[in-house]
């Protein structure tokens, strides 16, 4: 413990003397060890973000839709698209299980109000849609009821923002017409609510002047149109969502005669999936690129540690006539290499946590916003893995300058 | 007490095919508390049996008894304790470790030997108070002149209480001053503190400092004989030495 101590001390003078050499071999070390820290944190980050978005959202949601591989392009029926008996047939099967069951329909139009344009990017929904849907926040008038879908009633809800804009407030939008054209055909919407979207991470990533609104579904469809390729459900949000997903497309399946695996489902879980899937590849492929700049800062210090064995042949020779043992010189050589090592991981991490905030803040430029995530066990790890390179690449050097015969070393000029 | 004794000891060098003989089949007994010079031309074996004595290279035959104990066949780790706790090195080139201060160089040895820290300060303050320097043990070996390097060099070897002290051309890159100072100081170790002195020296008023002279030619001893001070210390009348 003393001589580890001694030996601590006497690495950090052979560093401080060599300042500029020691830093250009931790060089390697520092980027390799940067990037690792910068890109588990920035994964983990978005990570976080990707998962408190899907909760604000309320994870309980899933679309039902054919399998497109599994469809004959050239020759399908229109029984492969689901119709309202089928919802009904689902709803029925499980009554339990089904909160909310409608076609989902989407459109956008193109909308003006005076001399003021915005786009609507329009969703038609079912019967109290923000008891479900928890990012939506009426603010005043009423969300779509049972009655406006079930007359196919031209009424709008739009959102906060967008009322603003085209009336001046909130209050002012209701009961006024916005024209908007569905299918082809023009129509004026009467607005009888306004709502206000969540703040999300993403919000920011949407245009400036396209705004979200609901309007019933059945008035979304074309008129006379029976078939839909998509089935938005909400479920009991205490129930196994993928569990649920694969009995209702298997009840489906059932009920219209297809085979197995025809209808299938996305949730909230399988878009986590996928998405934490690609920041896994990512993080893998960056970690490989690490890697390797770790291997090349593991050879500069190899390579720093053998110059630096041939420059110190003489002490070395004076240390084993004073009494150093093979032991002594390995060690001390080791503890060189691994803290010329450590503490280029070290600086790396510092250099990583901040790339991470700066990503941060360009994230927070684009609409993203989210919060720096560190976890203390990258860093553990990113040091003990420098270290554990320093002492791979230090062991040859540091062998070499313990086996050196005494008096060859004390003759050394 | 015969604190070194070598039996026919060989030491060859071998060069691709050539083998040189640099000792060959060298008798020596040096006793506890003498006062020795080792002369000869450069190549005539005197530095070669200082490095076997030193226990810094091993003879390729023959026998070396240190203390009571053969120590020609010892593993380089059992060599690195007994340099360590036996024996003290004095250089011609000083031999300090650059940017170490003077302190920290005498504290070496006792790093190597794994005395408590506190313990090694106040021992190395001591000897280098005891050489002159107690006022300089902070400086950097490029910050005092040779005489003082060299005395910071006695005191590194003292460090550890060793009983012999070995200098190989101690004052050879002094000037005559400070060789004389260094005499002095070697004189006194051999007198008052009963170091067992080993000198390897060219110049023969170096060796009127000391007590015996053996002079080397070609690998061998060929003279061995007691100086002026040897006579009158009344050391070899007791021991009745050579």
């Amino acid at each position: 413990m003393m001589l580890f101590l001694e030996n601590v001390n006497l690495a950090l003078t052979a560093i401080k003397t060599n300042k500029m050499r020691s830093f250009l071999t931790m060089l390697g070390i520092i980027i390799g060890i940067s990037s690792v820290i910068a890109i588990t944190s920035i994964g983990a980050s978005a990570k976080g973000a990707v998962t408190a978005e899907f909760e604000a959202m309320g994870s309980s949601y899933l679309y039902i839709m054919p399998n497109w591989e599994m469809m004959n392009t050239d020759d399908f029926s229109m029984n492969d698209f689901f119709t309202s008996e089928d919802i009904n047939a689902l709803k029925a099967r499980f009554p339990e299980m089904i909160k909310y069951a409608v076609p989902y329909v989407s459109g956008s139009s193109a909308t003006k109000v005076g001399r003021t344009d915005a786009n609507l990017s329009i969703l038609g929904v079912g019967a109290n849609y923000d008891d479900y849907n928890k990012t939506l926040l009426m603010q005043s008038g009423r969300m779509i009821l049972d009655s406006d879908i079930r007359g196919r009633k031209n009424v709008i809800v739009i959102q906060d923002k967008m009322a603003v804009r085209l009336f001046g407030s909130k209050d002012a939008a209701l009961k006024k017409e916005v024209p908007v054209t569905l299918n082809g055909e023009q129509t004026d919407a009467t607005v009888i609510g306004v709502f206000e979207e969540k703040e999300s991470a993403f919000a920011g990533l949407a245009t400036s002047n396209t705004y979200k609104c609901y309007m019933p579904y059945s008035t979304v469809l074309p008129a006379g149109e029976e078939y839909f390729n998509y089935i938005e459900i909400y479920c009991d949000p205490d129930t196994d969502i993928a569990a649920q997903g694969k009995s209702f497309t298997g009840y489906l399946e059932n009920v219209k005669g297809k085979d197995e695996g025809f209808y299938t489902f996305e949730s909230a879980e399988s878009q986590m999936e996928m998405i934490n899937k690609v920041l896994g590849i990512l993080s893998i492929a960056i970690g490989a690129i690490a890697a390797i700049s770790l291997l090349v800062g593991g050879i500069g210090i190899m390579n720093i540690m053998l110059v630096s064995v041939t420059e110190r042949t003489r002490e070395i020779g004076i240390r084993k006539s004073l009494g150093a043992r093979t032991k002594d010189i390995l060690t001390q050589f080791l503890i060189e290499a691994m803290i010329l090592s450590v503490i280029g991981g070290g600086i790396g991490t510092l250099f990583g946590i901040g790339i991470g905030k700066i990503g941060m803040i360009v994230a927070g430029t684009q609409g993203i916003h989210m919060s720096l995530v560190i976890e203390p066990l990258t860093i553990i790890i990113a040091v003990l893995f420098s270290a554990g390179v320093g002492l791979f690449f230090g062991l040859f050097p540091a062998k070499k300058a313990a086996k050196l015969d005494p008096i060859e070393a004390l003759r050394f000029e | 007490m015969e604190v070194i004794k070598v039996c026919n000891l060989e030491k060859i060098y071998k060069n691709g095919n050539i083998e040189v003989k640099a000792l060959k089949g060298v008798n020596l007994t040096i006793h506890q508390g003498e006062f020795v010079a080792i002369m000869g031309a450069s190549g005539s074996g005197k530095s070669t049996l200082m490095n076997v004595l030193g226990c810094l290279d091993k003879p390729s035959s023959g026998n070396y008894y240190l203390d009571g104990e053969d120590v020609s066949r010892l593993r380089d780790d059992e060599l690195s304790y007994i340099r360590n706790r036996k024996i003290g090195f004095v250089f011609q080139s000083f031999n300090l470790i650059p940017r170490t201060s003077a302190l920290k160089n005498v504290e070496l040895p006792m790093v190597y030997g794994r005395t408590a820290k506190q313990e090694r300060r106040k021992r190395a303050i001591s000897l280098l108070t005891d050489v002159g320097l107690g006022d300089r043990y902070n400086h950097m070996p490029n910050e005092i002149s040779g005489g003082q390097k060299q005395r910071v060099a006695i005191a590194r070897a003292l460090a550890n209480e060793p009983p012999i002290i070995l200098a190989d051309e101690p004052t050879g890159n002094l000037d005559s001053k400070s060789s004389v100072e260094i005499m002095e100081i070697f004189t006194d170790l051999n007198r008052n503190r009963g170091n067992t002195v080993i000198i390897v020296t060219h110049e023969p008023d170096i060796a009127e400092f000391t007590d015996r002279v053996i002079t080397f030619r070609d690998g061998n001893i060929i003279k061995d004989e007691l100086t002026g001070r040897g006579v009158a210390s009344g050391f070899y009348g007791e021991v009745s030495g050579k």
